[in-house]
């Protein structure tokens, strides 16, 4: 339906909607995170759940402690590799639809400890990641902003058809392998079904 | 006296939770999107590169030293040196990037490429509203991206960018006068090298 008419509609008093939009507004508007943090960009997440910033008018009502009860995983600080696999099984266990933010450069890419043996260069490499925050640590505002980010990722997502979300297509990956520590490094290294190294063209 | 402590905590909350019916002061939520607390001065985030005038192609302050990309701590930063050369604000020619990266999803703010910039190039932005879908492109900027006027430093920090902006004026007006006083030179030799070869035209000997 045209989004000028609708507001036209809305106006007369007339509310027009869709199941898609319904649906959509129901999943954005009530995206409760897990409750765990990894290192110090968890600091700043905290402080987005408090008074001053106070995640909660957005929707993130309480961060649930345990995994069934979640439906966001905010990645927030360095994964190393002997916490990977806890991640990740962490994230096998939240019910669909879940979504990740992985917040901070150690989340997204491993920042500083990028070069190191022991730090995981991306959680996006094991488990499928929504929004990226970039910052070391990013401010609570931006993690708001990427809050911000995800709740229209949601809404413009439809149901049918091959761009719909990955919990209402049933060929899609569901349980994702765990990596376990191998004698050189986590096996496997990445998730296929999620990351592919990037083809870097100069 | 047992739960004593927890009556004072909640006596507080109480205090505080009436209190912000009469006084906007107790009411301690900025509501995002719409109301900002206003940033510090010396707050930080990513790195942009200064350019003066108005195309950031021409303007741009880096020569690609390349000690920033040397010193980064996480690396990076990505620089690649051009094969010409053009003016720098001088007039003296220097290369520039063809190439300047800067992937913010490794960055960590540390501000160290800004402390070992000899040209006052790489300064530190204040921007963060940065996240993105898109992993690999979104959070690799390229030299466009990263090119922000020196006006627009002025706005971020006021009180860096003024003393910046003296430092530069400074070293301009000191190279402007080595040219001069070069140049009052050159011309002096210039002359002496005209009369010169006018005084060895008559017959040798004829003067000591």
């Amino acid at each position: 339906m045209d989004q000028d008419l609708k507001i036209e509609l809305g106006k007369q008093g007339v509310f027009v909607t869709t199941l898609e939009e319904l649906y959509n507004w129901g999943r954005r508007s009530s995206i409760w995170p897990m409750q765990f943090g990894l290192a110090c960009c968890a600091i700043e997440m905290i402080a987005t759940t408090m008074a001053r910033y106070d995640l909660a008018r957005f929707g993130a009502e309480v961060f649930r402690p345990s995994p069934r009860q979640a439906d966001l995983m905010i990645v927030s600080g360095t994964v190393t590799k002997k916490m990977a696999p806890q991640v990740v099984r962490l994230y096998n266990q939240m019910a669909e639809p879940r979504y990740v933010i992985a917040m901070g450069a150690c989340a997204i890419s491993g920042g500083p400890f990028k070069q190191g043996y022991n730090v995981l260069k991306g959680i996006d490499r094991y488990i499928p990641v929504d929004v990226h925050i970039p910052g070391c640590p990013p401010r609570p505002e931006a993690l708001m902003q990427a809050f911000i980010t995800l709740q229209k990722k949601i809404d413009e997502q439809h149901l049918t058809g091959e761009d719909r979300p990955r919990f209402l297509d049933e060929k899609a990956q569901g349980e994702f392998p765990v990596p376990e520590p191998a004698e050189h490094d986590l096996e496997p290294p990445s998730n296929p079904g999620v990351w592919s190294a990037p083809v870097v063209i100069r | 006296m047992l739960g004593e402590g927890i009556l004072k905590g909640m006596a507080e909350t109480a205090k505080n939770f009436a209190g912000s019916f009469v006084s906007a002061d107790r009411l301690t939520t900025v509501q995002y999107p719409e109301q900002r607390i206003p940033t510090f001065e010396n707050a930080r985030v990513f790195p942009f590169l200064v350019y003066d005038g108005p195309d950031w192609a021409a303007g741009m302050r880096c020569v690609a030293c390349q000690i920033c990309e040397k010193e980064c701590p996480p690396k990076c930063i990505y620089i690649e040196k051009s094969r010409d050369k053009k003016p720098d604000f001088v007039g003296k020619p220097q290369f520039y990037p063809a190439r300047f990266d800067i992937d913010i999803s490794v960055c960590m703010s540390c501000q160290i490429c800004v402390e070992v910039c000899p040209f006052e190039a790489i300064k530190m932005d204040t921007e963060f509203e940065l996240a993105t879908d898109d992993r690999f492109r979104g959070l690799l900027l390229d030299r466009q991206q990263l090119a922000k006027s020196n006006e627009y430093y002025h706005q971020i920090h006021p009180t860096e960018a003024g003393e910046v902006d003296a430092r530069l004026d400074a070293e301009k007006a000191a190279a402007a006068a080595k040219a001069k006083v070069a140049a009052q030179a050159a011309a002096k030799a210039a002359e002496t090298a005209k009369t010169a070869p006018a005084k060895p035209a008559p017959p040798a000997g004829g003067e000591d």
